[in-house]
């Protein structure tokens, strides 16, 4: 065992919360074993993680695998239609049920002894039941490890812990904003295919504090993008906008703004008028306003949408990107990066939305590129000896008050470049880490 | 003339052979501007996502999804964008070692357009990690006899890998 269970992080956890509201976070965090662990045990154990989207799994049938922490999941639509989340593990020896990443079966045969279950995860078939267990073993009380689920849009989560909140409860009044990446009209959105995956020497809380709005990045970390005309903002204006945070709930989003970009700019008119009619007025006031919305439900789901050309200077298409920041140990990640349309679109816009995704933000995508090149040497340094004690500013925005003309809840400040949200995803994964959720 | 089994003259796959390798070079050589002389103006350059599959699936490259979905204007955006001072994915630069084997050439329903399939394995080292990326891939190409020569018409790649062990895929294939 390489786990470093024995490492008592107590008082390192209650010093690094005292430091993230006097706003200070340690490099350590970022690779660490004995962090990854606590991780592991505390928070993906109980937080809501995300799954899938239900348009993986449109069909009876239908199934994907995916993890909650180091637990590998089969996520399956019934032959009644209803979403099952288990353990893929055969509950007789241990063996992996589903080898594949995705399918359509109505039943999984262990292919060690032959348990076999429904796609619910009941166990129906037992081969020899009545010659060796002779009556001593009963079906029902040896289905696959049930996880709970439930869905937000679309959105397929599940939790190991049977305390936690509803999902709904859970995500508060985030849902307001998550509504204009998923609420593309009355039919919603849906996967444009199945993920981007891959593999990166990168700590999965680098990407979810940079989409909870680290607007602070762009104009450098992406300074090509401005170099060849890319953005509607420029350096000067870009720190316009809103970091919008929910209060003890870790979620946060960050809503860029530039003079004079057009409401609902790079949609087709006739979109526009289907996502109005879904959102709230205060949600369409809010996205009419917002160029770029970068937001991450806590711990490590987050979202992008951005209008964006092929060509630089050309009027670009909105796309809107959904990633999941799986952590497999200290400093290492695997990324699933997907592309979400709205349903109602044609089929030459969802296109048209794909390659800007491709381009942009997929795994060889131009922006997406950089990032992690960044992100990979972050996570190095994090390991050297002579950062083991060394803090990393979260001043900005400290005495920002909220801004009280704006419609969206939550905590809302301006300007855009602003490390409120981040405090606030840390404040959370704090609680976490201390156990007190 | 000397033939191929598939019927093509020995000439022509040794031309196209050279001019896949000469390709590489380029790349391999962080040439990209000389690399876009290589491309046909209407180039399709395609990496499909693959997905890890029962044998029995009806696909593993997915028909939607994918890496590189680029066309001539797009790949010259990702030359411009490497000849900025601040494409930090490949700065300092990759360095990149194509292998192509195993090329098979066969003639199409199109005068002068060839189907080239071949393996292409990739070596990418970076900075002082003693770690490299490696990409296997099988590539079925479109390469099409011009009065000036060559040109790739087509690049269709498929990775050999469903989870790909590389932090970003800046460069090309």
């Amino acid at each position: 065992m390489t786990t470093a269970d024995h490492v008592d992080l107590t008082g390192w956890v209650e010093q690094t919360r005292q430091g993230i509201v006097e706003g200070r976070f340690p490099a350590r965090a970022f690779n660490d074993q004995a962090v990854f662990d606590l991780e592991q045990s505390r928070l993906f154990s109980r937080a809501w993680c995300f799954l899938a989207h239900e348009s993986e799994i449109p069909s009876p049938g239908d199934y994907v695998t995916r993890y909650i922490g180091n637990n590998n999941i089969i996520v399956a639509r019934g032959e009644d239609g209803a979403i099952h989340a288990n353990l893929n593990m055969c509950r007789h020896r241990g063996n992996v049920m589903c080898k594949s990443e995705m399918g359509n079966s109505s039943h999984f045969r262990c292919s060690f002894h032959g348990w076999t279950y429904k796609n619910s995860g009941q166990l129906i078939g037992v081969p020899y039941m009545k010659e060796g267990y002779e009556g001593r073993l009963k079906r029902k009380d040896w289905g696959l490890v049930e996880v709970r689920v439930d869905t937000y849009e679309g959105l397929i989560f599940g939790t190991n812990d049977p305390t936690a909140p509803s999902l709904d409860d859970y995500l508060g009044d985030f849902r307001f904003y998550l509504d204009l990446y998923l609420k593309h009209g009355e039919q919603g959105c849906e996967v444009h295919g199945p993920p981007d995956h891959w593999l990166a020497d990168t700590d999965w809380k680098i990407c979810a504090e940079n989409f909870a709005g680290d607007g602070y990045h762009t104009p450098v970390a992406h300074q090509w993008g401005f170099n060849l005309g890319y953005f509607p903002s420029s350096g000067s204006t870009h720190s316009q906008g809103w970091a919008a945070s929910i209060p003890g709930k870790g979620h946060g989003i960050g809503l860029g703004h530039s003079p004079n970009f057009p409401a609902f700019g790079g949609f087709p008119a006739e979109l526009v008028e289907d996502i109005k009619s879904a959102l709230s007025p205060e949600q369409v006031e809010v996205f009419a306003k917002t160029r770029t919305a970068v937001g991450t439900v806590f711990p490590n789901l987050s979202f992008l949408m951005q209008p964006f050309s092929l060509i630089p200077g050309e009027p670009g298409v909105r796309f809107v990107t959904m990633r999941l920041y799986h952590p497999v140990g200290p400093g290492r990640m695997e990324m699933y990066s997907w592309c979400l349309v709205p349903r109602s679109a044609s089929q030459e816009y969802k296109n048209a939305a794909y390659r800007a995704y491709t381009l942009a933000f997929g795994q060889a995508g131009t922006f997406e590129q950089d990032d992690f090149e960044n992100w990979t040497k972050v996570t190095r340094s994090a390991e050297s000896t002579m950062v083991r004690d060394v803090d990393f500013p979260y001043v900005m925005g400290m005495d920002s008050v909220r801004d009280p003309e704006f419609p969206g809840p939550g905590h809302v400040v301006t300007p855009y470049v602003n490390d409120t949200n981040f405090r606030n995803l840390w404040r959370r994964w704090g609680d976490y880490l201390a156990d007190e959720v | 003339m000397v033939q191929t089994t598939s019927g093509i003259p020995r000439e022509t796959k040794s031309d196209i052979e050279e001019f896949l390798y000469r390709e590489a070079l380029a790349v391999d050589e962080r040439r990209f501007r000389d690399w876009l002389t290589f491309l046909a103006d209407d180039i399709r350059y395609e990496v499909p996502v693959r997905v890890t599959r029962e044998a029995n699936a009806a696909w593993e490259l997915s028909p939607t999804s994918r890496i590189f979905d680029d066309d001539r204007d797009t790949l010259e955006v990702r030359v411009r964008r490497l000849e900025t001072d601040f494409a930090w994915a490949e700065q300092p630069p990759s360095r990149t070692r194509h292998y192509v084997t195993n090329v098979l050439v066969d003639t199409t329903d199109v005068a002068g357009e060839y189907l080239v399939s071949s393996n292409c394995f990739i070596y990418r080292s970076r900075g002082d990690s003693p770690t490299p990326s490696l990409y296997s891939l099988f590539r079925k190409d479109t390469i099409r006899r011009t009065d000036d020569g060559w040109e790739l018409a087509r690049r269709w790649a498929a990775l050999d890998q469903s989870l790909i062990n590389a932090h970003n895929m800046s460069i090309f294939i």
